[in-house]
């Protein structure tokens, strides 16, 4: 399952591959930290901005979404899954079930428990 | 191992789901970055993210064959998982100082939704096992690394690649638990 990573490397290219190779991630990774950080900045300030209580959906949307971006990036790249076969990113997508499930299962409560108090 | 974290991506996608329901269908839950300290854990996160980059900079040196960097890096990862658990630590004694307990929370002198503290304590207690196994499994792969095992070449590194898969899982987790537990 770690053969396929070589393919994004400049095979050849470098007099010494390994060096090479490992310089162009080094970038890469640097790269992806410098985004997470800024990602996790701007998460940060979300609920400051949104302090007042209003806009409730708004702050969540962004949340929920830049918090999904970020655990993506991690799996992308820190785990590899760019350079991974397509049915390790299947095995790997297989607890995104669980936001589908959580949604729904959220939405039914909240209605059942608007029903109740109505 | 790619089967292991999707199983246990289950493990923790039921414990945030039953946070979900629970929050979302109380009346009196408490703004979370109002109780717990925002500032603190972002530093917490920040350190569990430079980690994973450390884990990853500990792959490339030990494909590379290079024993000392890959000892290098992998060290600083543990040392990044072990001031994350020493600030979580540090935190659950200081919410268990204001009144927030895992069955009763009380903030400010007044009672809040007891199931506050009981999910808080939950779900950052269920990744802090996670860091802390992450930790003791960094340490096992340590001792090889010194020993020379996982720099031969070939496919002798897979090891280090596996203990790596386990270290970002259990970073990725908490960027959502940060987001779902603290920041929502």
């Amino acid at each position: 399952m770690n053969d396929s990573s070589h393919t994004s490397s400049e095979h050849g290219a470098a007099a010494a591959h390994g060096d090479g190779h490992h310089g162009s991630m080094v970038g890469t990774y640097v790269t992806v930290l410098l985004v997470l950080a800024f990602l996790t900045v701007i998460e940060i300030f979300v609920p400051i901005v949104y302090d007042a209580g209003h806009n409730g959906a708004i702050k969540m949307l962004l949340l929920v979404s830049l918090a999904f971006g970020k655990a993506m990036i991690v799996a992308w790249y820190f785990m590899h899954l760019k350079w991974e076969a397509r049915w390790v990113r299947w095995v790997a997508a297989m607890p995104i079930y669980m936001g589908i499930f959580a949604v729904l299962l959220m939405l039914e409560s909240y209605y059942r428990g608007v029903g109740i108090q109505g | 191992m790619w089967c292991f974290i999707a199983q246990d991506g289950f493990s923790f996608g039921g414990l945030l789901l039953a946070y979900g329901i629970l929050r979302f269908t109380a009346v009196d839950w408490p703004r979370p970055d109002h109780v717990l300290g925002i500032g603190l854990t972002a530093v917490a996160t920040f350190i569990l993210i430079l980690s994973s980059v450390s884990m990853v900079m500990s792959v490339e040196a030990a494909k590379a064959c290079d024993q000392k960097r890959t000892a290098k890096w992998l060290g600083l990862t543990i040392l990044g998982g072990l001031t994350f658990l020493g600030i979580q630590a540090y935190e659950y004694t200081h919410l268990v100082g204001l009144g927030i307990g895992f069955t009763s929370s009380v903030f400010d002198g007044v009672d809040i939704n007891d199931l506050f503290g009981s999910t808080f304590y939950a779900v950052t207690g269920f990744h802090g096992l996670h860091v802390t196994a992450g930790v003791i499994y960094l340490m096992c792969i340590y001792r090889g690394v010194l020993k020379g095992k996982y720099t031969q070449g070939g496919m002798s590194y897979s090891a280090v690649e596996l203990v790596g898969l386990f270290w970002h899982f259990v970073d990725l987790v908490w960027i959502l638990v940060f987001t779902f537990i603290y920041l929502l």
